[in-house]
């Protein structure tokens, strides 16, 4: 075909290892409807067929350096093209080898031109080379975080929604029209980017020489883009490691701080470092630790050779003709980034939620056959939707739940659960704290579940009361679906598992939890079903993947996180699972992988609660304490019903079929035995723990266990061989003379019956009365909460009518709040002798010991036994200062505060006290008394200097103080953030291992890519 | 054997009920500190003297004004006291004081603990009385008292008293109702370790007509028994017999019926016009009485459809000269021990059914051991050299008074425990109290 147009195009075919593409390349080439006037290829020293390709296509070849990179092959070429005449329009056509033009490619490209001459680049609409609808650019930018830009979102399908000729800041290399004289003006492709960020480097340049760079998207190539999607090694000089990230990302870098304004350095550094940084975090999630260095290595290269980026910018400024400005409105703005960011995590979400339905062959044309046509649209009956056991059954649960919660509208407390604090912010500061305010002080570790509570109340915007409101409404559903999820494996039968599911979220264990607000009975409940569904195989745990190992251990550590007897129970499973196997004597390769996996789901998330769980180790009675306010347990007898007992508890005449059914199930010939065994054990150890007394969480009087936890694993063990009997028990009733399994069938189902009704009529009725309850009183009157951080010994007869007890603790002017009673130290035994006196009336010298531990006031709550009142009243040291209908209060008398301050005449005055810290003055040398408990961490510096820290008789700690001035105390909280930073690590650590991995591109197969 | 594995896990279930059934120690909900509340003797006023009879010379004693807790042993069986009131360390035997003014009246109470309220039926406001009314408050705060008298005439306006730490004032009598002749008066002690004792004693003139003690009883009641009522039988020559009053007051706000039932060993009657008698509510009533009986003492049970308070004055001569005894309702009986020290006085067991189990430990450490039994009515004199006597046993419904005769004087004294044995609950350290 004769060329009509002015123009004289050079295509130049650069090639390296490109013999997958080439072929086509070089047919594309060869069928333009405008060809090209001169065709040049230059090969980077391929080592696959590429020049013999080149050769074949009678295109004439010029061989360059392995590592010589793309600019300089162009550079090459258009050296041996005959010089530029002056006034020629002379263009040369870049074209890839992994690029194929379609026939009117250049045709297209030079019809843009024809009427702009200030166009120095003009470039294609590029499409993927396997999905030829995928539109890949129609020109491109970069971010100022270094990222190309396109404008486009991920796979996005071309529908022509981008076309049309655009003014773009530049167009990739791949098909590109440069005009001659311009690139030999500009001097071409900068040598210091060999591979990548090229093309925006000369758009740029050209920009701001004064010339235009557009986009036609009528001119359409096919790239394969084998470098960046790592189809081909990167050979390039630089490109060390064969990283084509680590050039990418340190070409991107460099291409911004050579062509950026002076004044915009400084942020764009920040914000390459910054995102580098974030991206890295990302790649180490996604498990691609070279990725990841790739992005560091990338801002790392560049600052350790800044002469190369003055060089580059002072070469930039000769050919500089206007303001970098005009580069601006090139530049994608912040918000158009965030918004395309935003879109694919949100399409990654749906993808992942709502996955694309496969088309299955023959479904569609179904659907459109004549007959279905004519069959008029069933109408929509809220009866059928009844005659669903799914929608019955939840529907029916929260109906039950409301009525038993109607009590439960509003801030909780009671039983279990003290009061939550207004704001999540409370509860990260009792996480972080190292010191807590709470009775006597203590600097216990908090537990982690204070951190998984504070989580989801910044999630719920820092509504604590409301999200353990909405917790305590919707645990009960919680556990129905959680249970369904597990039992729907077992049984394919709805009317089976939904009823199953529905008993097991209002089994004994669940409503006396929810009366009683044990979290961590309800998050057990809630998470348990879920473990045999991570776990595929507990006796052949290798053949688990450790991915899915991390991922358990994580919901361990959270179980964990709440209770600690998560790790005795996994102690006692694992240890047996142990021996069990190397009584198998088994290989060793294989007994060491299953080792190794049982190991780490008993270590890993014991490690994870860190130092709470350590704490546990010298302090055991920990592990079997629940989050909250100690409270007992029932007796043995009822936990053998499987009912925990206690406070809020089923009563005894509510009989579960927990047991019956264990029992039953034990003799079954089918799976269900298995979990009759598993059920069976958990209640062994229930029924043993229930008789221990434990004395945590600032209770001094030991109370039996709450096993509630263990009964969590009896439960589901019942539900499970229940489900499991009654799956294969119809057809077998069906099918059979009556015999004793009729009998036993119809025994089961009256007791579940009785027990069904029973338990919803009790917890709708006597069970809403529960002590967990919506409550707005408060213990400490407000007189005394006015005074900051002022000790009072708080006196109240706690219990039911006919068994009610005295009992005190030391109150910090407010009442207690979620997760201080876990932090609660134990009382001092001073401060216990003192008030057994006070209460005896033999305690003359109460209130000295009061006194010297800080303790200003004394408060009976009303009511209260008036003969302790008066004996109060008769004992010296208390003057009476109200009494009120909420209690009596006396002031001790003496001096007495948190910081006292003596000095060396005996003369004591009570100094300013802060939160935990305080700065305040002394007058002369003494001795100061800090009325809390002596903790190492305790620190009074003056003048820069640490006073010497003693106990005194009290064991209280005290400093001397040589001199007047001022000083400043501390609770030096380095450990406790050190254990915070590792415990922080620790779990980035399990999410990343326990995270889907990411894939190297070169990993990706071709059909995916397409 | 086909079942032998679930025949295991059974096993295993029944052994872990067994064993936690056998580990589950039986837990208190709670723990009880017992102890014996210290004591206070009344102080002696100015021209009485008083003897305090204790059980032991080991027993520790402390002035009530002095302020160190340092206490010292008596090292007597009979402590004489000048003008102090003594707080005395008695660990379960009630110390007994008997005070009396020389030719004119003798008298005693029990040293007791602290308490809630107590009823005072006795003593007079008019012009002959010279009796008082002693507040002591043993504790280390001051104290708040309040003190409500009841008169012939009507309800008096409460009088409220501050009372120093380890202090003791003495009220006149006649300053809670100027010029009434009845009185009742309740002690409530608001705050603070409170005992309160009240003498009467009357003259006219310079001619002493005879003092006594005016026991109080804690609460008004449906039913009293007032065990021990002196019954001077008249000598030869006499006609007249030992005169009665019986001094009754329904303290609530509903006048009330009452019977009085004279418990005797002649027999227990009601005598003419006591019987459904009516009485005015805050007003205190009194009534005479004259039972002619054979025993030198008797007692009187009373019923009435409202609580009541009552307490009966028997003129009585001793030594030649007057003198009268206030006798007043008791508890109860329960087992207890009082130190009787160089006292020896006539027991008078009131009920249906006596059956009383009571040992007398002599001053040289025998011991005498006694069952009292009898209806109606039962005597028993303790012996000359008891240092102490102890009730070991007592059937129901038992209530007791003792009857002392003296040069000075004759006496009334409850039998009840004046330092029962408290029991406390040591508290629990818990922080539950910090949760509403």
């Amino acid at each position: 075909m004769a060329v009509t147009d002015r123009h004289l195009v050079t295509a130049i075919v650069v090639t390296h290892d490109g013999e997958t593409w080439l072929p086509a390349v070089v047919a594309a080439l060869a069928s333009q409807t405008r060809p090209a006037d001169q065709i040049m290829a230059v090969d980077t020293a391929s080592n696959d067929s590429s020049t013999k390709l080149i050769k074949a296509a009678r295109i004439p070849l010029i061989a360059a350096d392995r590592d010589c990179g793309f600019g300089d092959a162009v550079a090459l070429a258009v050296a041996k093209m005959p010089k530029h005449i002056e006034g020629n329009s002379e263009w040369i056509w870049l074209i890839h080898d992994d690029c194929a033009p379609a026939p009117t490619a250049l045709e297209k490209l030079l019809e843009a031109i024809d009427d702009r001459p200030q166009v120095a680049m003009v470039g294609p609409k590029l499409l993927g080379w396997h999905d030829r609808t995928h539109i890949l650019e129609a020109g491109i930018s970069i971010a100022g975080n270094g990222a190309r830009w396109t404008g486009l979102e991920a796979n996005e399908y071309d529908q022509g929604q981008h076309d049309g000729i655009h003014d773009v800041l530049s167009v990739s290399t791949a098909g590109a029209l440069i005009r001659r004289d311009i690139f030999e003006e500009l001097g071409g492709f900068d040598s210091n980017l060999s591979l990548f960020r090229d093309d925006i480097d000369f758009g740029w340049r050209a920009r701001v020489a004064g010339h235009a760079v557009i986009a036609t998207t009528s001119a359409v190539a096919h790239h394969a883009q084998a470098s960046a999607s790592e189809r081909r090694s990167i050979d390039v000089n630089g490109a060390f490691l064969h990283r084509p990230l680590l050039l990418d990302r340190r070409n991107a870098a460099y291409v911004l701080l050579a062509n950026s304004s002076w004044w915009m350095i400084p942020w764009l550094s920040i914000q390459l470092l910054a995102s580098a940084m974030a991206r890295s975090i990302g790649y180490l999630l996604a498990k691609l630790p070279g990725y990841a260095a790739d992005e560091l290595l990338a801002v790392a290269t560049l600052i350790v050779k800044p002469a190369e980026i003055v060089k580059a910018r002072k070469f930039r400024k000769t050919k500089r003709l206007v303001s970098a400005r005009v580069i601006s409105s090139y530049i994608p703005p912040r918000w158009s980034q965030i918004r395309l960011s935003a879109a694919r995590v949100a399409e990654t979400i749906r993808e992942r939620v709502i996955p694309a339905a496969e088309s299955t062959p023959g479904s569609a044309p179904n659907s459109l056959e004549d007959e279905d046509l004519l069959v008029p649209n069933q109408r929509f009956h809220i009866s059928k939707l009844m005659k669903n056991p799914a929608i019955f059954g939840y529907l029916l649960l929260a109906i039950i739940t409301l009525a038993q919660s109607r009590n439960r509208l509003g801030a909780l407390n009671g039983g279990a659960l003290a009061a939550s604090p207004s704001g999540a912010r409370d509860l990260w500061g009792l996480y972080f704290e190292s010191w807590h305010q709470v009775g006597m002080g203590s600097s216990h570790a908090s537990p982690a579940w204070i951190a998984v509570v504070a989580l989801a109340s910044t999630l719920l915007l820092g509504k604590t009361p409301l999200l353990i409101t909405l917790f305590f409404l919707v645990a009960p559903l919680l556990m129905m679906w959680s249970a369904h999820t597990f039992l729907r494996k077992l049984s394919s039968n709805q009317f089976i598992t939904i009823p199953a599911s529905f008993l097991y979220a209002l089994c004994p264990v669940a409503l006396a939890s929810l009366n009683s607000g044990r979290l961590a009975t309800l998050i057990a409940l809630i998470i348990a079903p879920q473990i045999p569904m991570v776990l595929s195989s507990w006796k052949q745990v290798e053949l688990n993947s450790w991915r899915r190992i991390y991922g358990l251990s994580i919901l361990l550590a959270v179980l964990t996180s709440f209770t600690l007897i998560t790790t005795v129970v996994s102690l006692g499973v694992i240890g047996f699972a142990i021996v069990s196997d190397y009584d198998e004597k088994l290989e060793k390769p294989q007994f060491l992988a299953r080792l190794y996996k049982r190991l780490t789901l008993l270590i890993f998330p014991f490690l994870l609660v860190a130092p709470y769980s350590f704490e546990a180790l010298v302090r055991p009675a920990r592990a079997l304490a629940e989050p909250g306010l100690n409270l007992a347990g029932g007796p043995s007898a009822l936990v053998l019903l499987g009912n925990p007992g206690g406070a809020g508890s089923l009563p005894w005449w509510s009989i579960s079929p927990i047991l019956l059914l264990l029992i039953i199930a034990l003799f079954s010939s089918s799976h269900a035995r298995i979990f009759a065994q598993v059920g069976i054990s958990f209640l062994c150890v229930a029924v043993i723990f229930s008789s221990i007394s434990i004395t945590v969480h600032g209770n001094s009087s030991g109370t039996s266990t709450w096993v509630g936890t263990l009964l969590v694993g009896t439960t589901l063990a019942s539900v499970a061989a229940g489900v499991v009997i009654l799956d294969r028990l119809r057809t077998v009733l069906i099918s059979s003379n009556i015999h004793y399994r009729h009998i036993l069938a119809g025994l089961l189902l009256i007791i579940t019956a009785i027990y069904s009704i029973s338990s919803i009529g009790w917890s709708i009725t006597a069970g809403a009365d529960s002590p967990v309850q919506s409550n707005t009183k408060q213990v400490m009157p407000a007189f005394l909460t006015a005074e900051a951080d002022t000790k009072t010994l708080v006196l109240r007869e706690v219990g039911s009518e006919d068994s009610k007890s005295i009992q005190y603790y030391i109150s910090r002017g407010e009442d207690i709040s979620l997760g201080e009673p876990d932090v609660a130290p134990g009382q001092v035994r001073e401060i216990e002798i003192a008030a057994q006196e006070l209460i005896d009336g033999s305690g003359i010298g109460s209130s000295q010991v009061f006194s010297a531990y800080g303790i200003k006031y004394v408060f009976v709550k009303n009511p209260f036994n008036r003969n302790v009142i008066r004996t109060i009243d008769g004992l010296g040291g208390f003057a009476r200062t109200s009494a009120t209908s909420a209690g009596v209060v006396w002031r001790v008398t003496g001096v007495t505060g948190r910081i006292i301050f003596t000095t060396k005449d005996g003369t004591r005055s009570v100094l300013e006290a802060g939160e935990v810290g305080a700065r305040t003055t002394v007058s002369g040398p003494g001795s100061i008394t800090l009325t809390e408990t002596f903790d190492r961490s305790w620190q009074i510096l003056q003048n820069g200097y640490r006073l010497d820290r003693a106990k005194d008789e009290h064991s209280l700690p005290q400093f001397q103080v040589k001199e007047a001035g001022e000083i400043s105390l501390l609770h030096d909280g380095t450990i406790r953030r050190a254990w915070l930073s590792l415990q922080l690590i620790a779990w980035t650590l399990a999410i990343i291992l326990a995270a889907p991995a990411g894939r190297r591109k070169r990993e990706i197969s071709e059909k995916e890519l397409a | 054997m086909k079942f032998k594995k679930p025949l295991l896990f059974i096993a295993a279930l029944v052994a872990s009920f067994l064993i936690a059934s056998a580990l589950t120690t039986v837990s208190k909900p709670s723990n009880y500190s017992e102890s014996y509340p210290a004591v206070v003797c009344p102080p002696t006023l100015n021209g009485l003297t008083s003897q305090i009879s204790i059980s032991s010379r080991k027993t520790q004693y402390q002035r009530l004004e002095n302020r160190s807790s340092k206490t010292l042993p008596f090292n007597v069986l009979r402590f004489p006291v000048s003008k102090d009131s003594l707080v005395i360390t008695a660990e379960g035997t009630t110390p007994l004081i008997w005070q009396s003014r020389a030719g004119s009246w003798a008298g005693g109470t029990l040293c007791s603990g602290p308490s809630a309220a107590a009823w005072f039926v006795g003593g007079t406001a008019n012009v002959t009385t010279r009796g008082r009314l002693m507040l002591i408050n043993s504790g280390l705060s001051d104290a708040i008292v309040d003190i409500q008298s009841f008169t012939e005439n009507a309800k008096q306006p409460i009088k409220s008293v501050n009372l120093k730490s380890k202090s003791y004032m003495q009220l006149s009598i006649d300053s809670l109702a100027p010029g009434d002749k009845a009185l009742a008066v309740q002690v409530i002690p608001r705050s603070g370790r409170v005992n309160a004792y009240m003498i009467d004693e009357q003259g006219a003139g310079l001619k002493a007509l005879g003092g006594d003690f005016v026991n109080s009883y804690p609460t008004a009641a449906k039913e009293l028994v007032i065990p021990a009522i002196p019954n001077q039988l008249p000598k030869k020559g006499q006609t007249a017999s030992t005169s009665h009053t019986l001094r009754i007051l329904t303290p609530g706000d509903v006048n009330t019926t009452f019977t009085l039932e004279v418990l005797s060993a002649d027999g227990s009657f009601v005598p003419v016009g006591l019987s459904s008698q009516s009485i005015e509510a805050g007003v205190v009533t009194e009534f005479s009485l004259a039972p002619k009986i054979s025993a030198s003492a008797f007692a009187v049970r009373i019923t009435s459809a409202e609580p009541v308070v009552a307490s009966i004055s028997s003129s009585v001569t001793i030594g030649g000269h007057k003198d009268f005894v206030w006798s007043t309702a008791t508890p109860p009986l329960t087992p207890m021990s009082i130190a009787v020290t160089g006292l020896s006085p006539l027991i008078a067991f009131a009920g249906d059914a006596i059956a009383v189990k009571v040992q007398a430990k002599l001053i040289n450490g025998k011991t005498v051991t006694t069952v009292v039994k009898g209806s109606d009515i039962a005597t028993w004199r303790v012996p000359a050299n008891a240092r102490s006597i102890t009730i070991l046993a007592t059937s129901k419904e038992v209530f007791a008074g003792a009857l002392i005769a003296s040069s000075n004087g004759y006496g009334f004294i409850p039998i009840q425990n004046g330092s029962a044995l408290t029991r406390v609950e040591i508290p629990n350290s818990n922080i539950r109290v910090l949760n509403p």
